[in-house]
């Protein structure tokens, strides 16, 4: 197990996974490109194989990106069908997550992009489905609020460091694979992280009324 | 009094984000500054929070759902990628994979032949209309003249009047000077004969014309050709007429005292052609920069001068 230096268990994130697997090639990362292939050939029912082991990873970070999920799922969507589209460009040597994670990373660009034309004020974020079912109600409501502050905070962060501190923080990649998919060099990100983080602890604070 | 402290630096402490030595530096500064510790106490409890969105995940019906629709409009769309992506594809698959290799090499054959199907030259001519020489200054005879621009007609020499009886029994004019096409255009855009200008006379018992010229009249073909590194004065003139009576398959560039030389040196209005005599010439380079007739104004004073400077065996080539 590895820990952070915050004490907190590190979360072995799947693109993790999917680098280990990069390093030595497995099972997994051979029947990815057998589906690959066989996509390329004219079965789309292969696609479909990689759509089920990618759509809960792209669509929960679509949602932490936009905060909305009838956005994620639409953006989601638009990631598969950008993939199937240009599927012959996949480089099979390298793992597919990240190359999946870059196309999410720009289609949710463009998604925040329409959004912000058509909205003034924050957007309602819809409270998370998977809160921990056996707390009491008081607590409940607490993590929603919680919760409601938080995602508030980072919308109101740069698109840039927002992305920045959504693949850096909350999908937990390191910085080499943060600059790898945002396109950009590693000091870059870091710059990002380190702004980014002061900002959302300034809003957040100011969201709890000057709580520190 | 708050801590100058580089706050960027320590967001970056909280994660393990910063370099060896500047983690150390940042670690030793927060053993002896309490602010300090405050502040990444503060950053370290946002960013649990922040962590804590990693639990979150969506449902496996929207999932699902949205799986579903992506599948709907893929199996919709299959088999009508744009032509762009089509090609693409080819190429990219059959650079990574043997399967693909040959439709790639295909398609990259025939787009290539297309290309230089479109890059190529022109096919050369059969009968290019451009001097051919075998040797320094001996002509081929010219192919494919007829095709070529008819400048004007000419009168035949010694002295006799525009041979009538053959112009109506053939029913084409009885001699006519030829230029050829790319000496043409250059002159009505530049006035300026280039080189490789090469003009043509033919009589009517010319070397295709022997059935129809009369039993009295030699088959005549004359030729001159601009070519300033080959010739003095930049024109040679070619006679093609064999001692058999018969048009020679070449002819040897007649030398600097004929009087053919003469002529067109002294009295031809532009550059040993004369363009005064040739309407077509003259029409072309209407309002442009064409040469009035040095010297002699009319065509009875050139036929004159030509009938002087003929040299004996030598047809003297009047114009008019």
């Amino acid at each position: 197990m590895e820990f952070r230096p915050d004490g907190s268990l590190l979360v072995q994130t799947a693109l993790s996974m999917s680098r280990l697997s990069h390093e030595e090639p497995s099972r997994e990362a051979a029947e990815i490109t057998r589906l690959v292939r066989l996509t390329l050939g004219g079965d789309s029912t292969a696609f479909e194989q990689i759509i089920l082991r990618y759509e809960t990873r792209v669509m929960t970070m679509a949602a932490r990106f936009l905060g909305a999920r009838d956005d994620a799922r639409d953006v989601a969507q638009e990631v598969f069908l950008r993939a199937f589209r240009y599927l012959h460009r996949l480089d099979l040597q390298k793992p597919v997550e990240p190359w999946l994670m870059g196309i999410t990373v720009n289609v949710c660009r463009d998604a925040a992009r329409k959004r912000q034309r058509r909205r003034n004020t924050f957007v309602e974020i819809e409270g998370p489905e998977a809160i921990d079912e056996s707390a009491d109600a008081y607590a409940g409501m607490a993590q929603k609020q919680e919760r409601l502050i938080l995602q508030r905070a980072l919308d109101s962060l740069p698109e840039k460091e927002r992305l920045a501190i959504v693949l850096r923080d909350v999908e937990g990649l390191s910085t080499a694979e943060v600059a790898s998919i945002l396109r950009s060099s590693e000091t870059t990100v870091r710059s990002q992280v380190s702004r980014g983080r002061l900002r959302l602890k300034a809003a957040i604070e100011r969201l709890m009324g000057g709580k520190p | 009094v708050s801590c100058t402290f580089s706050r960027e630096m320590l967001a970056l402490h909280v994660e393990g984000d910063l370099p060896e030595a500047a983690a150390e530096v940042a670690s030793r500064h927060l053993t002896t500054c309490e602010h300090c510790r405050r502040f990444l106490e503060q950053l370290r409890s946002r960013q649990s929070l922040l962590k804590s969105l990693r639990r979150e995940t969506v449902s496996r019906s929207e999932c699902t759902g949205m799986r579903r629709k992506v599948m709907s409009i893929i199996n919709d769309r299959t088999g009508t990628p744009g032509w762009v992506l089509r090609i693409e594809r080819v190429i990219l698959l059959g650079c990574r994979r043997h399967s693909y290799a040959l439709p790639a090499f295909a398609l990259l054959a025939i787009v290539s032949v297309s290309v230089l199907a479109q890059m190529r030259p022109l096919a050369p001519d059969i009968n290019p209309a451009v001097p051919v020489f075998d040797g320094r200054d001996t002509l081929l005879r010219p192919e494919g003249y007829r095709d070529w621009i008819v400048v004007g007609r000419s009168a035949w020499p010694h002295g006799s009047r525009p041979d009538a009886s053959a112009e109506s029994a053939t029913g084409r004019p009885a001699h006519r000077v030829y230029i050829n096409p790319s000496g043409y255009r250059a002159f009505t855009k530049t006035g300026r004969f280039p080189e490789g200008t090469l003009m043509v006379w033919e009589s009517a018992g010319g070397e295709h014309e022997t059935a129809d010229r009369s039993p009295k009249e030699s088959p005549t073909l004359l030729a001159s050709v601009k070519d300033s590194a080959r010739f003095d004065g930049g024109w040679g003139f070619f006679d093609f007429a064999a001692l058999d009576g018969t048009v020679a398959s070449k002819a040897q560039a007649l030398p600097e005292s004929s009087g053919c030389r003469t002529c067109h040196r002294q009295d031809a209005a532009t550059d040993h052609v004369f363009t005064q005599f040739y309407p077509v010439l003259r029409s072309a380079r209407h309002g442009a920069q064409l040469a009035a007739p040095r010297g002699r104004s009319n065509l009875a004073e050139h036929l004159a001068m030509s009938s002087r400077a003929r040299l004996p065996g030598w047809p003297v080539v009047t114009h008019t």
